[in-house]
């Protein structure tokens, strides 16, 4: 007895994939209007009042340790560096020298948009030196001539957190990494 | 098709005689390939949207805003963004202040570092916030990003600053973009 196939007479059945696709269509533009280009980030900057407030916290786990409060001023010639109010390379018997800069330009005599006219390295290796000496010590107080462009701004504080610096990891629980000098920056207004 | 070479004359009567034999029989229905479509098309929404989803905060930059370049890692994290450029202050989508040729704000709406337009919108967003913050039980963060310019001068930078914090917005952070 010949046997009928169970599903030979079903006829095939296809799903109309045009409602789908109108719907993908739209979503692709309304995306891609939505989406970042480029990878952004955050430095996250203290205002002074509270960073004294975290600074208070931080002194009662060092156990009275003297605090570096580390300042850098922005100036149109270089960095101006002070570290426990003494700046570093001022005149003998002062406590700073408006006159003369800490670390000079890396590209002397070049135009203030050109952002790389500065020593970036040197700062760092500064940072990096005062960073052996006060391993605690995180903030750095930095402020500018009324003229700086931002991103020297954000440049010097490249340069003092550390170019290597994955802070990132911070703000997701975990200690800080090694290769991070002074990476909580407190913004002040003419505090040269 | 008296000045016509033989071999055109041949070719024309080939066609003739293939569009008669095409006339004859039924013409066949032709289906486009969906599925293939239906796949690429279907990664490109998935990249999108995970692409969409990783940040909580999405920074369009204003025209001709050139947003600062920094080796910094850490993600950006919720806030209210203010854009401030060469042309003007933009907070939460509306321009505030218009910025005189030299890129800073005019003197006549600073007041000892206060820039009273953008203390004025500012106030009045961190009052609903802080208003819809207690309707939720949670505590209102105040927290800026701001999305600066790598041309700003630090005199405007600071003068934002000092208005934000007399706002009564207590964390700040600056949008770069991530280098390399």
């Amino acid at each position: 007895m010949a046997r009928k196939k169970k599903g030979a007479d079903e006829a095939e059945v296809k799903a109309n994939m045009l409602p789908v696709m109108n719907i993908m269509f739209l979503l692709i533009p309304a995306l891609l209007m939505a989406m970042e280009f480029a990878s952004m980030a955050a430095i996250n900057v203290s205002p002074p009042k509270f960073a004294a407030a975290a600074d208070q916290k931080k002194q009662e786990d060092k156990k009275e340790e003297k605090p570096l409060d580390l300042k850098v001023f922005i100036m149109t010639d270089g960095y101006r560096v002070t570290a426990s109010g003494q700046q570093e390379g001022a005149d003998a018997g002062k406590s700073a020298d408006s006159n003369r800069p800490t670390i000079g330009l890396a590209k002397p005599g070049s135009e203030l948009d050109d952002y790389e006219r500065y020593d970036y390295d040197a700062l760092e290796a500064k940072a990096k030196e005062y960073k052996g000496l006060f391993p605690n010590d995180v903030t750095v107080k930095i402020s500018a001539e009324p003229d700086i462009p931002m991103q020297v701004l954000i440049g010097t504080m490249d340069a003092l957190a550390g170019t290597t610096c994955k802070i990132g990891k911070y703000y997701k629980g975990e200690d800080p990494p090694e290769d991070c000098y002074f990476w909580q920056p407190i913004v002040e207004a003419g505090a040269g | 098709m008296d000045n016509m070479t033989p071999e055109q004359k041949a070719f024309l009567a080939k066609k003739k005689a293939k569009a008669a034999a095409r006339r004859g029989k039924e013409e066949e229905e032709g289906e486009l390939g969906m599925t293939s479509l239906m796949d690429i098309v279907s990664i490109i929404v998935v990249y999108l949207l995970k692409s969409y989803a990783s940040d909580p905060v999405v920074i369009n930059p204003t025209a001709g805003q050139k947003i600062p370049m920094s080796k910094a890692d850490a993600s950006l994290q919720d806030g209210m963004p203010i854009f401030v450029t060469l042309r003007g202050i933009t907070f939460m989508d509306k321009k505030v202040v218009t910025m005189n040729a030299d890129g800073e704000v005019d003197k006549a709406q600073v007041e000892n570092h206060l820039i009273g337009p953008l203390f004025d919108a500012m106030a009045e967003e961190v009052d609903k916030a802080k208003a819809m913050a207690e309707r939720q039980n949670r505590e209102w963060e105040g927290r800026l990003i701001l999305v600066g310019d790598e041309r700003l001068k630090f005199s405007t930078l600071v003068d934002v600053m000092y208005t934000a914090g007399r706002a009564e917005f207590v964390q700040y952070a600056f949008c770069v973009i991530r280098k390399g």
